[in-house]
């Protein structure tokens, strides 16, 4: 059994060993599905999170080890709440496929936490791991752009 | 398709924390030793140095700020992918990725998946060991400008006790951990030690 704290939210989960990795307890425990497993060995970025504030993959993280708040892409804003990068997501039509878009936001969020008013530089080493089958990276820059300046508007 | 597999750092990196004196037994010019107790310290050497040089080892005391990346056999050595580093003064990775964001708390045991340890951080640059001899690398453990201002003894203790050292020896899955053991490790660099700390020339390193 595994206490955690999801998106605000105080979950319990009986199902899960502490070395289940937590992508898998927040979509098929939790039923968090908007968090994607792409490669499985935190080389994709698909699974990205947040802990307490940082991009981790969640397909390599043992559940067991967590200790702090967990937020999904579903904690991070909602449609009438948006957080500003899912916003700045919209406006610039990002998405191609999708599949990948809920950990580019994530690692997104993450960065502009850290640094409200990124570079080109330190928006690609940020962004690097998480992968793009599409080859929305371009726009994946933009968006990350667009996210800063609706957040210094406040 | 060749397996690109992540490398695990180990040593040195708790260092930076670490301001122990440097011990009269170190600074104090060394009393020369027989041929035979150098031979004995220089076998000793050897097998740190095998330890040292390890990808789980070597591969995170880079001068760049970029990690290597070496797998098991004879896979030739690549930087890391996905834009890592860069930064020589960045031990711990870029704002929104950091170290940790792919390497967590535990080495992950599915194939391929990234080494961790409950930190995970570069050395710092001074320690750079990864394409060094172990002549430069000898040299550079008994510098305290390049260990982290520590003993000798420091050294052992920090092969014995750090967390991110021993990760050298648990690695994810599909990785060969470094060779021998923690004990082992440890032994033999006091053993090395208490011979007087004699180090290989180029020429016998090679």
């Amino acid at each position: 059994m595994v206490d955690l704290v999801v998106n605000g939210q105080k979950k319990t989960v009986t199902e899960a060993t502490d070395d289940t990795p937590l992508l898998w307890v927040l979509r098929d425990e939790l039923g968090l599905t908007g968090t994607k497993f792409g490669c499985g060995i935190a080389m994709c970025g698909a699974c990205t999170v947040h802990i307490d504030g940082q991009a981790v993959r969640s397909c390599s993280y043992p559940v067991g080890e967590v200790d702090g708040e967990i937020t999904t892409i579903e904690g991070l804003g909602n449609p009438q709440a948006l957080h500003a990068v899912q916003k700045a997501w919209i406006d610039n039509q990002v998405a191609q496929c999708g599949y990948c878009q809920s950990g580019q936001i994530m690692t997104a969020a993450a960065l502009l936490a850290e640094v409200p008013d990124p570079t080109d530089m330190q928006i690609d080493q940020a962004m690097s791991g998480n992968l793009c089958r599409c080859g929305t990276y371009p726009r994946i820059r933009a968006a990350v752009h667009s996210a800063a300046k609706l957040m210094a508007e406040g | 398709m060749t397996r690109r597999i992540f490398v695990t750092l180990a040593l040195g990196v708790s260092m930076l924390c670490v301001t122990a004196p440097i011990s009269a037994q170190d600074t104090a010019t060394p009393a020369p030793i027989d041929a035979k107790t150098k031979a004995e310290g220089l076998k000793n050497w050897a097998k740190v140095h095998e330890v040292f040089s390890h990808p789980r080892c070597a591969s995170c005391h880079v001068a760049d700020g970029r990690p290597m990346w070496m797998g098991n056999g004879d896979m030739k050595p690549i930087k890391h992918p996905m834009f890592v580093g860069g930064d020589p003064d960045n031990q711990t990775g870029q704002p929104g990725a950091l170290c940790t964001s792919c390497h967590g708390p535990k080495s992950s045991q599915t194939e391929g998946g990234p080494p961790g340890a409950d930190v995970w951080l570069l050395a710092p640059k001074e320690m750079v060991w990864f394409g060094r001899s172990s002549a430069q690398i000898c040299a550079q453990i008994k510098d305290p400008e390049r260990n982290g201002n520590r003993t000798l003894a420091d050294i052992s203790t920090h092969i014995r006790e750090d967390e991110l050292v021993h990760s050298g020896w648990k690695p994810s899955k599909g990785r060969d951990p470094a060779p021998y053991s923690i004990a082992q490790t440890a032994g033999f660099f006091t053993a090395w030690m208490n011979t007087g700390a004699p180090c290989p020339t180029e020429s016998s390193s090679e």
